[in-house]
């Protein structure tokens, strides 16, 4: 079972590359162009084309890539000639800081205000924390990004507004400047998850073993944390797995707005060089994360579940 | 009491000298534009052109009026026909890393850019420089391959800048110069760091040290300056200055340029090889409207011609809407029913969409139906300036002499509405080798006037540039960023 998850993991790997090429091949230009604007006519361009063996065709370029991506050699960046290993680590550092940063202040509070909200349903607590979830989801991110620098660093002048520290500081200089974009990926991502844990309790609030419970005349807070908690926050496990891949891939436009020097805005930057190289490096590694951590959580969902281990047990 | 005062005024001393020492850091924001092919190299495509201002000098610089002044040159003549120059330099100057600034190091920057092999976008500049030749350790000879009167005016361009002799395979990060700041360190995606350089030849400057930041998204860099993260922010648009005006903390310079944007019409295909066509192409625009619609009244009008508002040979020129004439010039040119045009516009430059829909409207009232295409930003430079009939453009400043051989020469590279007069040429090669300013003037002017009859190129306007800065900046010169004297800058 779990050689079979792996080997499709790694054809979805595989199918993100030869999208994420195709894509970038399509659009008009390239890393010649971009770099010369202007100056992209007769001897320069086919100079730099030479250069980057951007005259070769699509095929033979996806082939010596991949070839060499399989051996752990991601390439050189097109414009820069740097080893692109080099230049993304120190990217992927900050992502993971945000992600992290994220999921440690996201994770417990969903959780909290979720049963907060099921155990209290229909009560001021409820709606108000439901609301506030609706509106969390539903803002683009860009635009509670910029309320919040508008408050906190303009208004309030509590934090810095936008991120100046160069990629490859050291972590402790990336505060206070983390704290902002951090706080906007929490808003989203407790508002995902807490939906999610709200209705699931809800649900197991009225199943058949809640009722008996309360029946038998167990006592309300032992039923909550003996029954309830444990099948009720089972499900929200894949839920928090693809709130953190999403981290991962989508704070491309939260980097953007805060100028976080992360793997998002190295995204959009390489795209508009038309660097194609580190294109293809990022969504490698952003689509192995989402394989990876969608595989855990179906493993760890698989372990604390009894009912899904007999189950396989069964058929295998 | 006596020695009270005495020691006030003692206080008093020591604190105005304290004040006159640098102190305090003054940040700005870059766009990134090379990405990681950012340079220190001045001549490079990649170079950083707000490090390199700061950290290297010109021979020749502008002055406040745009006029030539000097910099590493101290004075300058030319012979007869002003086809040999000789430079005397500044002495007793010396560059970051110790070494004496002399003429082999000019011999050397210049040459270099002049070398083929360097591919630099700047060699076009001075393509007229035939040698550069050392006459003695301070005094420098220039032989071009023509008579050229205003040559100082060239070597102001903002990339010629002087590094010392053979640097060439370093300079690209260590940005050696002998100018007002020294770089500490150079990362152009993250924090670049600039100190004074106390040796600095006009005097120690303002401030202690410069932070020159990558801020790629134009939202964040505003951000940055409203947070006071920056200190400077140069080109905002006329909304944001509403922003910035309501507020105590913030100062705005408004900074007229000769940096423009407009439509063009390839003068070499149907309809628009008759020049008649061209004309009423440009009679039908209403420019004031195009500068309040467009540029919400941030710019100075232009009658076609790519010669800024302050420079020292702009033609003054009346350009009213005339959409009747228009109509006759159409009819008389066999288009009495007025004709239709694609226009392709791309987002590319912000204005281009909006200013392309006002001339749609204006053009309609004399029977021309313009309709705009949508082209995607990317690739627009190599796939439709320059390939499609009718596109949009956009130029900076540059000196008259240099704006109208660059873009209408009939041989110029970058002749983007393929405009070929031999008239026009000539004036130009005539003003070049006229030594006498007037008479010269008369030329450039003559040569614009000659554009507003038959070019195929519609300049509606001259952009004044917006620049804010935190209300703790003092000493920030009002001129372009090509003149500001960064050494004289403070900070609160």
């Amino acid at each position: 079972m779990l050689l079979r998850r792996l080997g499709l993991g790694a054809i979805t790997v595989w199918l993100v590359s030869v999208i994420i090429f195709a894509g970038v091949e399509m659009l008009p230009g390239d890393a010649c162009t971009a770099f010369l604007e202007r100056e992209a006519k007769g001897k320069l361009l086919e100079n730099c084309r030479e250069d980057l063996g951007l005259n070769r065709s699509a095929l033979t370029r996806y082939v010596d890539w991949a070839g060499s991506a399989l051996q752990g050699d991601l390439g050189v960046s097109a414009n820069g000639q740097k080893q692109i290993s080099e230049m993304v680590g120190y990217r992927l550092r900050n992502t993971l800081l945000l992600a992290f940063g994220a999921m440690v202040v996201g994770i417990p509070l969903a959780l909290f205000l979720g049963v907060v909200a099921a155990l209290w349903r229909d009560r001021p607590v409820d709606i108000f924390v439901s609301t506030s979830a609706i509106f969390a989801m539903t803002i683009p991110e860009f635009v509670s990004a910029t309320l919040l620098i508008l408050v906190f660093s303009v208004w309030l002048g509590w934090v810095p507004g936008i991120v100046l520290t160069s990629a490859n500081a050291p972590l402790v200089e990336f505060f206070p400047e983390v704290m902002l974009p951090i706080g906007v990926l929490t808003l989203v991502m407790t508002a995902h998850i807490l939906r999610t844990v709200r209705s699931s309790v809800i649900e197991t609030l009225a199943s058949d073993y809640a009722q008996m419970a309360t029946l038998k005349g167990v006592p309300y807070w032992q039923i909550v944390f003996r029954h309830i908690l444990p099948n009720a926050l089972l499900p929200t496990i894949n839920v928090v797995a693809l709130t953190i891949a999403w981290l991962l891939g989508g704070v491309v436009v939260i980097e953007t707005v805060f100028n976080y020097p992360g793997l998002g805005r190295m995204m959009i930057d390489s795209i508009s060089d038309r660097d194609l190289p580190v294109t293809q490096a990022i969504a490698l590694i952003i689509a192995s994360v989402y394989v990876i951590v969608n595989l855990a959580a179906d493993i760890m969902t698989m372990l604390a579940n009894p009912r899904l281990r007999t189950v396989h047990l069964r058929q295998g | 009491m006596k020695t009270t005062l005495g020691v006030a005024s003692t206080l008093i001393i020591m604190a105005s000298i304290v004040v006159a020492e640098p102190s305090g850091t003054f940040r700005q924001a870059h766009e990134v534009g090379s990405g990681s092919g950012s340079s220190l190299d001045p001549i490079s495509k990649g170079r950083v052109f707000q490090i390199t201002e700061k950290v290297m000098s010109r021979l020749v610089r502008p002055d406040m009026e745009g006029r030539p002044s000097p910099d590493l040159a101290v004075s300058w003549s030319a012979n007869e026909d002003a086809t040999v120059w000789t430079l005397k330099l500044r002495e007793g100057v010396t560059f970051h890393d110790g070494s004496t600034f002399g003429s082999e190091d000019v011999v050397y920057s210049l040459e270099r850019v002049l070398d083929p092999e360097m591919d630099s976008p700047a060699r076009s500049a001075i393509a007229m420089i035939n040698t550069v030749e050392a006459i003695d350790e301070h005094t420098i000879q220039l032989t071009l391959d023509g008579s050229f009167a205003d040559l100082p005016l060239l070597l102001m361009d903002y990339r010629l800048r002087m590094i010392p002799e053979d640097a060439g395979d370093t300079i690209a990060t260590t940005g050696v110069g002998t100018g007002p700041f020294m770089v500490e360190s150079f990362d152009a995606e993250g924090t670049t760091k600039l100190v004074a350089n106390m040796d600095y030849f006009e005097g120690a400057p303002g401030v202690e040290k410069m932070e020159i930041i990558g801020i790629t998204d134009g939202q964040a860099r505003l951000q940055a300056l409203l947070g006071g993260q920056i200190d400077m922010e140069r080109g905002i648009t006329a909304q944001q200055r509403v922003m910035l005006a309501g507020s105590d903390n913030f100062k705005v310079q408004t900074i007229p340029t000769g940096n423009w944007r407009g439509l063009i019409f390839r003068t070499d295909v149907e309809p628009f090889n008759d020049v008649r066509v061209r004309k009423a192409l440009r009679m039908v625009a209403d420019r004031q409207a195009m500068v309040d619609l467009v540029m919400g009244g941030g710019a100075v009008v232009a009658c076609d011609s790519p010669v800024g508002p302050t420079d020292q040979y702009r033609a003054e020129m009346e350009c009213p809407q005339d959409i009747e004439g228009a109509k006759a010039l159409l009819a008389e040119a066999g288009f009495p029913d007025g004709l239709d045009i694609d226009l392709h516009v791309a987002t590319l430059e912000p204005t281009w969409p909006v200013l392309a829909e006002v001339y749609q409207k204006h053009a309609a009232e004399a029977g021309i139906r313009i309709n705009i295409v949508q082209v995607p930003s990317d690739g627009y430079w190599n796939e439709v300036w320059m390939q499609k009939d009718a596109v949009t453009t956009r130029w900076n400043e540059r000196p008259a002499d240099q704006a109208l051989n660059e873009i209408y020469l009939s041989t110029a590279k970058w002749n983007e509405s393929y405009y070929k007069d031999a008239d026009f040429d000539a004036i130009l090669s005539q003003a070049r080798s006229e030594l006498d300013f007037d008479a010269r003037r008369a030329l450039y002017v003559q040569a614009q006037e000659h554009l507003f009859d038959t070019a195929g190129t519609l300049i509606p306007y001259h952009v004044t540039r917006l620049v804010g800065t935190t209300a703790r900046v003092n000493n920030l010169d009002a001129v372009e960023n090509n003149a500001v004297r960064w050494n004289l800058i403070t900070v609160d």
